[in-house]
C-alpha cells in the first residue's frame, strides 16, 4: 500500500458562541469580525480526522492548508497539534473579497504548489455562511474527480482509489473514485479526536509556512474581489421577533389551553 | 420569448423516475422573475425547466407551475447519482444556449451539481438563497443568510453569465397557474465521453421515508434538548400522530439519538418549514434553528428557561417542562377521543 | 515580570477546555448526584497526557511542568472539581515515585501511571491524625528480605480505584526517639492491601475516598520509596507541594465557575423590570468574586513558576492554597445568594460549587496549618 499524501483544507470561522458579537458596520455595511475568536470550522475537523485515520492506518502525510488572514496561523497550529504533519497559510491582501470560485482557484494552486496530493479533504460546508461550494469547485480547478456529502471513506487497491459512502436526500450512495480526488465530508463520518498535551508540544516543531500570491500560479481573471463573479451587496439583520404572550397555569391547564389554541388555528381536534 | 438565449432556467433533479418537487417552487419564482424582467425591459424571457437523466420525465405540472418550455436531456449514462455527468451536460448546454439565470434546488444533488457547473462555466453561484429578486438594472439579487442566520446579505453576479443560485426546498411556494402558452419541449441528446469513469456508482441503498415530509405538514412539532429523554421523545411522536403533525428536531435531539434522522432537522443546515402551527418543545431558539421556522403561522414554544431565546420569536410562551406538557397533551387528547 | 501565559500554554488550555466541555461538563452534575467515579473518563484523560503532565517523556509523560498541570486541573475543575480531585490525587502517587523513586521504580511504574492505564494514590492520613504525622500507628517490619506492613489509612483518595498506592508506615525511630516513617509502593493485586469503607462525601464526590486496610501486606525490598526512614520527607514533600498546588488549581476552576455562573445569571434574571446586573449589590458581589479569582490566580501561578524553576515554593504554595480554597467558599456563597431561591436547587451548579469548596478545605493541609507555615516563614 503506497503512502498517501493528503491535503486538508481548513477554514477559521467565528466561534458560534460569539455570534451575538458579530455586528454590522452601519457605514460600510460589512461585517465587523475583528477580535472575535475563531475556531477551525467543525466539519473541517471531521475532514482532518478522516485524513489522520487514513494516515494512522496506512502511513502517509497530512498537510493542512488555509486561505485566510494571518491570524489563522493559530488555527493551523491547532491542526498540527491535532496530528497534521505540516501546515501552510495561504495569505495575501490580493485574496480579499474572494468568492467561492476565486477561493477554490487559489486553493487549487496551493495544492499543486505543495506537492502532488492523492486525496484532498474538506468539510462539506463552513459554519459561518456555508455555501458548500468550495470542494466541488476546487476539484474542477484541479481537474480531479470530486464527491460531496461523504459519511465514510475507505482506501482501496493499494492506494489508487477510494470507496466513498455518501448521504443523498433519499438514499445512501456508495461510489468508487479514482485518486487523485477531492472529497468533502459530513458530520457523521467520524468524531474528531481531542488534542493531547503531547500534540500541542510537538506542534511547535512542525513546519508552518506562508504562501502569498507571489508563490502561486494564479489565474488573474479570478483573483480576489475583482475577479469574483459574485459580489456582495447590502447586509442587514432580519427582525424575526414576535409578540410572546405568556400562557400560565398548571401543566394540565396549559395543555388544555394549547388544545384550544390548536382548534382555533384550524385543527380538527 | 422562446429564444433560448437570456432565458431563465430551473434545473430539475430526477429521482427514481419522478422529480424533486422543489423544482416546482423554483419554477413559480422564476415565473415571477420573468414577469419582473418584462416590466423592466419590455421583453419577457422564457422560463425553461431543464431535466437531465437517463429517462428524464416530461411532467405537465412543470408547465402549470411556471415553465414555458422543458428541455429534456437524455443519455443512458445519466444515472441519477452521477452528479459529475449531469454537471458536464448542463455546462455544455449552458455554453450553447446562454441562459441569463440558472436555478437549482439546494438538495444534496443540487448542492453538488450547481457548484460544479458554475466552476466549469466560470460564473458566480449563490448558495442556499432565501430570496431571489430582480433589481433596477435587471440583475438577479440573491439573498443569503450568514452566521447561522443572524445576518442576511445580498449577492449579485453583475458581469458573469449565467447568474446561478441554489435555493432550499420550502423557501419558495409552489404556485400553480395557467400556463402562458402551449408548452414547448426540446429533446437534447448529449455526447458523453466513453472514459468518464473516474467515478462509479457501486451501491445505492434507499432510505425509508418516515411519515409526512416536514415541509408539507400543516402542523410541525419540533423537539430539542429539553424534551429530555428517549421515552419523552416517543411520546412526542405519539403526540404527532394524534395531531396529524410532522415531528422535527434540532441538532441536540439528533445527537442524543432520539430523533429519526438528519433529514428531520429544522434549521439553516436542515429543513425550512412554514406550517400553520409550529410547536417547539425544549428548544432554546438558536438563530440557526429559528431561521428554519420563522415563517410559520402560529408559533408556540415550551421551555423551562424563562430567558430562552426562542420566546422572542414565539407568539405564545409557555415556561414549563417539555416532557410534562407532552404527556399531558397526549393524555388529554386520548381522553377526548373516547 | 511577565505574568502572561506562553502561546503553547494558551493552546494547551484551549485543548483541555475542548475536551472538558465535551466529555465532562454535560455529566458533572450527574456524577455528583449519583456519586459516580468515571474511570473511563480518567482513561481518556490519560491518553491525552493529563495523567502524566509533569512526568518526563522518557517515562511516558508529557514532559511539561506543574504550571501546565495546574492549567489542566483548573480547566477540569471549572466543570467538575471532583474529577479534577480524582486526577490530582492520582498525581500525588505519580509525583512521589517520580521525585523519590529509583530508576528501576520509575521505569516500572511511571509509564502506566502517566498514560492513565493505572491509577495512583498517596495514602498518609490515619485515624490518629493527618496534620500530625507522628501519630502514625501503621507499622512496617523487615522480615527475611521483605517487609510486612500493617495498619489502616483513612480519608485516602482513590482508595477504591487505585492500582499503585504509596503508603507511609512507621518503620523505626530516629535518634531523637521520634517515629521514623518509610514510604512503600503497594500494587492493588497485593492481597495485603484492601479497601475498607467508602466515604459518602459532602463534596468532591467524584473523587473516591475511603479506608485502606493494610493487613500483613508483604512487599519486597524494592518497594521502599526514597529510602528507609525517608517516609516523612516523601509525604510532606509531595503533599506540601504537589498537593497544595493541586488544591489551588482546583479552587481556581471552581472560582471561575462561580464567577461565570454569577455573570450569566445576573444578565438573564430580571427583577424590577431589569436584569439584576443593574443592581449595585449584585455588581459588588461580582466584583468581589472577580478580584478573589484574579488574586488566587496570581498567587497560584506565581508559586508554580517558582516550583517549575526549581526555587523554594512551599510557603508560596501554602499562601496560594489557603487563599484559593477560602476564596471558593466566599464566592460560592455569593453565587448562591445572588441566585435567591434558585441557588438552593440542585438542578443548578451553585450548591455543588459550595460543597466541592468545603470538601477541598481540609485537603493537602487545613487552612490553619497553612497559616502556621506562613507565620513561621514570616517570623523567621
Amino acid at each position: 500500500m503506497k503512502a498517501l499524501k493528503m491535503v486538508v483544507c481548513i477554514k477559521p470561522v467565528p466561534s458560534p458562541d460569539q455570534y451575538h458579537h458579530v455586528s454590522i458596520d452601519p457605514k460600510t455595511k460589512s461585517l465587523i469580525r475583528e477580535g472575535i475568536p475563531t475556531i477551525i470550522n467543525p466539519l473541517d475537523k471531521n475532514a482532518l480526522e478522516a485524513a489522520l485515520q487514513i494516515r494512522d492506518k496506512y502511513g502517509g502525510e497530512v498537510s493542512v492548508i488555509s486561505m485566510a488572514p494571518p491570524a489563522a496561523e493559530e488555527n493551523l497550529r491547532e491542526a498540527l497539534a491535532m496530528g497534521a504533519d505540516r501546515a501552510f497559510l495561504i495569505s495575501d491582501r490580493a485574496f480579499a473579497g474572494s468568492d467561492t470560485l476565486a477561493t477554490s482557484m487559489v486553493l487549487a494552486s496551493a495544492v499543486k504548489k505543495i506537492g502532488p496530493a492523492d486525496l484532498i479533504l474538506t468539510g462539506n460546508e463552513s459554519a459561518d455562511g456555508g455555501t458548500s461550494q468550495v470542494s466541488a469547485q476546487l476539484g474542477e480547478w484541479l481537474g480531479y474527480p470530486h464527491l460531496m456529502h461523504s459519511c465514510g471513506i475507505e482506501v482501496l487497491d493499494g492506494g489508487d482509489s477510494l470507496r466513498v459512502e455518501t448521504h443523498r436526500d433519499q438514499a445512501r450512495v456508495v461510489y468508487i473514485m479514482k485518486m487523485p480526488g477531492v472529497v468533502s465530508v459530513i458530520r457523521s463520518i467520524n468524531k474528531p479526536r481531542f488534542t493531547s498535551l503531547m500534540g500541542v508540544i510537538s506542534s511547535r516543531n512542525k513546519p508552518l509556512d506562508t504562501l502569498s500570491s507571489l508563490d502561486l500560479l494564479l489565474d488573474k481573471a479570478f483573483l480576489g474581489l475583482e475577479g469574483s463573479p459574485t459580489k456582495p451587496g447590502d447586509i442587514y439583520q432580519p427582525d424575526l421577533t414576535r409578540r410572546c404572550v405568556p400562557l400560565e397555569g398548571s401543566t394540565d391547564d396549559v395543555a388544555l389551553a394549547l388544545i384550544q389554541k390548536l382548534r382555533a388555528a384550524g385543527l380538527q381536534l | 420569448m422562446m429564444d433560448n438565449k437570456d432565458s431563465l432556467w430551473v434545473v430539475v433533479e430526477t429521482i427514481r423516475g419522478g422529480f424533486q418537487k422543489v423544482a416546482l417552487e423554483m419554477l413559480s419564482q422564476a415565473r415571477k422573475l420573468a414577469q419582473r424582467l418584462q416590466e423592466l425591459n419590455g421583453v419577457r424571457p422564457g422560463v425553461w425547466a431543464v431535466v437531465t437523466g437517463s429517462h428524464p420525465p416530461e411532467d405537465e405540472a412543470m408547465y402549470r407551475y411556471g415553465a414555458d418550455g422543458i428541455i429534456l436531456v437524455a443519455h443512458p449514462s445519466l444515472e441519477e447519482h452521477r452528479t459529475d455527468l449531469h454537471a458536464t451536460v448542463l455546462a455544455d448546454l449552458i455554453r450553447e444556449k446562454e441562459p441569463q439565470v440558472v436555478l437549482f434546488g439546494a438538495t444534496a444533488w443540487g448542492s453538488e451539481v450547481a457548484p460544479t457547473v458554475a466552476a466549469r462555466v466560470k460564473t458566480g453561484l449563490a448558495a442556499h438563497c432565501v430570496d431571489l429578486q430582480i433589481n433596477e438594472q435587471g440583475n438577479l439579487v440573491q439573498l443569503v443568510p450568514a452566521f447561522g442566520g443572524k445576518v442576511l446579505g445580498e449577492i449579485l453576479c453583475p458581469l458573469h453569465r449565467p447568474q446561478m443560485a441554489s435555493v432550499r426546498p420550502g423557501v419558495f411556494r409552489a404556485v400553480a397557474g395557467e400556463p402562458e402558452g402551449k408548452g414547448i419541449k426540446l429533446a437534447v441528446r448529449p455526447d458523453i465521453a466513453r472514459n468518464e469513469d473516474s467515478i462509479q456508482v457501486v451501491e445505492v441503498r434507499q432510505k425509508d421515508a418516515v411519515g409526512k415530509p416536514l415541509e408539507e405538514a400543516e402542523v410541525v412539532l419540533a423537539g430539542g434538548w429539553g424534551v429530555g429523554s428517549k421515552e419523552n421523545w416517543l411520546l412526542l411522536e405519539e403526540l404527532g400522530n394524534l395531531l396529524g403533525a410532522a415531528v422535527g428536531c434540532t441538532r441536540p435531539a439528533l445527537d442524543e439519538g432520539w430523533a429519526q434522522g438528519e433529514d428531520t432537522m429544522i434549521g439553516i443546515s436542515g429543513k425550512t418549514v412554514r406550517p400553520k402551527v409550529y410547536l417547539g418543545f425544549g428548544i432554546s431558539g438558536a438563530t440557526h434553528h429559528v431561521v428554519g421556522m420563522s415563517d410559520s403561522g402560529l408559533v408556540i414554544s415550551i421551555n423551562t428557561n424563562p430567558a430562552a431565546d426562542i420566546f422572542q420569536f414565539s407568539d405564545i410562551k409557555v415556561v414549563a417542562d417539555a416532557g410534562s406538557i407532552i404527556k399531558s397533551l397526549v393524555d388529554q387528547l386520548k381522553l377526548k377521543s373516547h | 515580570m511577565d505574568f502572561s501565559f506562553s502561546k503553547d500554554q494558551e493552546q494547551l488550555r484551549k485543548a483541555v477546555r475542548e475536551f472538558v466541555e465535551a466529555e465532562v461538563a454535560p455529566f458533572a452534575a450527574k456524577w455528583d448526584e449519583e456519586d459516580i467515579c468515571p474511570v473511563d473518563v480518567f482513561k481518556k484523560m490519560g491518553q491525552l497526557g493529563f495523567a502524566g503532565v509533569f512526568v518526563p517523556m522518557e517515562y511516558g509523560g508529557a514532559g511539561l511542568g506543574y504550571t501546565e498541570r495546574a492549567i489542566v486541573l483548573e480547566e477540569i475543575a471549572r466543570h467538575s472539581a471532583g474529577l479534577a480531585m480524582f486526577l490530582m490525587t492520582h498525581h500525588l502517587g505519580v509525583a512521589a515515585i517520580l521525585h523519590f523513586g529509583s530508576e528501576d521504580q520509575k521505569k516500572k511504574y511511571l509509564p502506566d501511571l502517566a498514560s492513565g492505564q493505572k491509577i495512583g494514590a498517596l495514602a498518609v492520613t490515619e485515624p490518629t491524625g493527618g496534620s500530625d504525622l507522628s501519630g502514625h500507628q501503621s507499622t512496617g517490619e523487615q522480615v527475611e528480605g521483605y517487609w510486612v506492613l500493617n495498619g489502616r489509612k483513612c480519608f485516602a483518595s482513590n482508595s477504591h480505584v487505585a492500582q499503585v498506592t504509596v503508603v507511609t508506615v512507621k518503620t523505626g525511630t530516629d535518634q531523637k526517639g521520634r517515629p521514623a516513617l518509610s514510604a512503600f509502593i503497594i500494587e492493588s493485586d497485593n492481597p495485603g492491601l484492601t479497601s475498607g469503607r467508602k466515604e459518602n462525601k459532602l463534596g468532591l464526590r467524584v473523587s473516591t475516598m475511603g479506608d485502606l486496610v493494610i493487613n500483613n501486606c508483604k512487599v519486597g525490598e524494592d518497594s521502599i520509596l526514597g529510602g528507609e526512614g525517608k517516609g516523612q520527607r516523601v509525604a510532606l514533600g509531595i503533599i506540601s507541594e504537589v498537593g497544595r498546588a493541586g488544591m489551588s488549581a482546583i479552587s481556581l476552576g471552581i472560582l471561575r465557575g462561580c464567577l461565570e455562573e454569577m455573570v450569566k445569571f445576573a444578565k438573564e434574571r430580571k427583577l424590577y423590570g431589569k436584569p439584576i446586573s443593574a443592581l449595585q449589590a449584585i455588581q459588588f458581589s461580582i466584583a468581589e468574586t472577580r478580584i478573589d479569582y484574579e488574586a488566587a490566580r496570581l498567587l497560584t501561578y506565581n508559586a508554580l513558576t517558582l516550583k517549575d524553576t526549581n526555587q523554594r515554593c512551599d510557603v508560596d504554595l501554602a499562601m496560594a492554597k489557603y487563599f484559593s480554597t477560602e476564596a471558593v467558599i466566599r464566592a460560592a456563597k455569593r453565587n448562591i445568594e445572588n441566585m435567591g431561591g434558585y441557588g438552593v436547587i440542585n438542578d443548578y451548579s451553585a450548591g455543588r460549587f459550595m460543597r466541592d469548596g468545603l470538601a477541598g478545605l481540609p485537603s493537602a493541609g487545613a487552612s490553619n496549618i497553612m497559616k502556621v507555615i506562613v507565620a513561621a516563614a514570616t517570623l523567621a
